[in-house]
């Protein structure tokens, strides 16, 4: 029982991650119908803007983070005009090969400026609270509510303003929303802001725990990807949902089964839900 | 007013629509009828430009806006109430007819009149207000659908088949409510398969065949037409 509160923690702290960088995921596959397999690289930039403030430049934790977000949002914008935006008329697959091309393209450069070695951002909130047997370190905490503080805003800004709204309605319906005034320009960098912001978020707050080196996107992009096919490519309910489902599924597994297998776990949830049910749980369009 | 010339939009080497010379005059109910296939969606989305033609000149009001992207179109006063309605699925019918209004959003007192106005057209919407446009029957989306339309305020609405799919006694009071609109002052060009009741509301139509204007005339003399009696009312 404790091993299992204790690791119910960990993996809401790591689904807690995934939710923030799948949720940015499905959103640019909502507008683009394609999934942008750099985003994960755009998590991995926002784990070096974050460690090179606070280790560089000597600024606080949030302060780092927040920068973070603002450099990500122009880096995801620069991406979106760059590389998408020229595409935009193309078949999927040209999208699809784009979006390879800017992830190798992210990762050699970050090897290039900042060379392949391992880093940690530098953990401030060192505390660890005890409930019986049960640790939680502060971090650990801090991830776990910020997260849920941002997904709230997200879904504050798209369901109350009408400004998010339009990034829904361009998925939904993507003539529709041209008709009624909706600029598709504006909408696609937009989203491509937001989603660079959840993805910068994400890492600053995963950077002191985990470890931050040039390919620490690939992997959480293969996360993020299983994730939004389980939940429903587009919804956005499925990619919370999701991820707090993987993350937790990959702590039980790490801890009942073994270590070794933490990352075949997230594989063997996409084979189990997409032969029980293809469209994924929360699958986007159905009436 | 709406003066379309010479307008021709290709899809590689299909010609979809060829020369088509079409005008609405303030105050005016026009009808366009023709089969499926004729090009009536076509030249709706070219008017609001959703697709760019490839000759040809589209002006409003004396300003052209060939070539001009939807979201600009709207703008100018013109709406599309388009076939297949494009809906916001899962979105609540108030918020997909609040999005109608999204290119005046800043005009708050406005854009509460408009849904008034909507409210006061189709009742029933107002009922439905927080169902998902989705979950409901095909005449009420259709409702939504011109709604939205309505709620940018158009001085021009272009309704593409709004009678589709829709039972007998619904269809007949979409016309009525196609009537009062255009009786409150908005220009309306409609396109219908439904030429009997169209042509009964409206001031002028013209027929289009295979991308092209066969016909234009008053709606009298359009209804008496053996031709078009014989191809679109069945008579």
């Amino acid at each position: 029982m404790d091993l299992f509160a204790q690791q119910l923690v960990n993996g809401l702290t790591l689904g807690s991650i995934y939710c923030l960088v799948a949720l940015g995921l499905t959103l640019i596959y909502g507008i683009m119908e394609v999934p942008n397999f750099a985003h994960g690289h755009l998590y991995m930039v926002g784990a070096y803007v974050t460690f090179f403030a606070m280790t560089l430049y000597g600024l606080n934790y949030w302060l780092s983070a927040l920068l973070a977000g603002v450099v990500l949002a122009v880096l995801g914008v620069l991406m979106e005009r760059i590389v998408f935006h020229p595409l935009r008329h193309a078949p999927a697959s040209n999208k699809f090969i784009a979006a390879v091309g800017a992830m190798m393209f992210l990762e050699a450069l970050a090897r290039v400026l900042w060379g392949s070695d391992f880093r940690s951002i530098p953990v401030i909130y060192d505390k660890v609270f005890t409930i019986g047997t049960l640790r939680i370190t502060e971090q650990r905490l801090i991830v776990i509510i910020a997260a849920i503080f941002l997904m709230i805003a997200l879904n504050l800004f798209l369901k109350k303003t009408i400004i998010g709204s339009s990034i829904e309605a361009m998925a939904q319906n993507r003539d529709g929303a041209s008709l009624v005034g909706i600029n598709v320009n504006n909408v696609a960098m937009l989203t491509f802001a937001i989603a660079s912001i959840l993805a910068a978020g994400a890492a600053a707050l995963a950077g002191p725990i985990f470890l931050v080196f040039p390919s620490m996107g690939a992997l959480i992009i293969m996360k993020a990807f299983v994730i939004i096919v389980i939940g429903g490519m587009g919804s956005i309910p499925g990619a919370v949902l999701g991820g707090y489902v993987l993350g937790i599924t990959e702590a039980m597994g790490a801890s009942y089964i073994s270590t070794d297998y933490k990352d075949v776990v997230a594989f063997l949830v996409l084979i189990l839900i997409l032969t029980i049910k293809p469209t994924g749980i929360f699958a986007k369009g159905v009436r | 007013m709406l003066k379309v010339k010479n307008l021709s939009v290709a899809f590689g080497s299909y010609r979809a629509l060829q020369d088509i010379e079409l005008e609405i005059n303030p105050g005016e109910l026009v009808v366009l009828l023709g089969a499926n296939g004729a090009g009536k969606s076509t030249l709706f989305r070219a008017i609001s430009g959703l697709i760019r033609p490839s000759a040809g000149t589209i002006e409003y009001n004396g300003k052209t806006i060939t070539g001009q992207p939807a979201h600009q179109v709207v703008r100018y006063g013109i709406s599309q109430c388009p076939e297949g309605r494009q809906l916001f699925p899962m979105m609540s019918v108030e918020k997909n007819l609040l999005l109608g209004a999204y290119a005046r959003r800043k005009d708050r007192e406005g854009v509460r009149r408009s849904l008034r106005l909507v409210y006061d057209l189709f009742p029933i919407l107002q009922e439905k207000g927080h169902l998902s446009a989705g979950s409901l029957s095909g005449g009420q989306q259709q409702m939504v659908a011109i709604g939205r339309a309505l709620m940018s305020a158009p001085q021009l609405l272009l309704l593409d088949e709004p009678s589709i799919g829709l039972a007998p006694l619904v269809v007949k009071q979409m016309f009525e409510t196609i009537q009062r609109i255009n009786e409150a002052g908005t220009m309306v060009l409609l396109a219908e398969q439904n030429a009997n009741m169209a042509l009964k509301i409206s001031h002028r139509g013209y027929v289009l065949e295979n991308g092209r204007v066969v016909m234009h005339d008053k709606s009298e003399a359009l209804a008496g037409n053996e031709e078009v009696k014989k191809a679109y009312i069945g008579g």
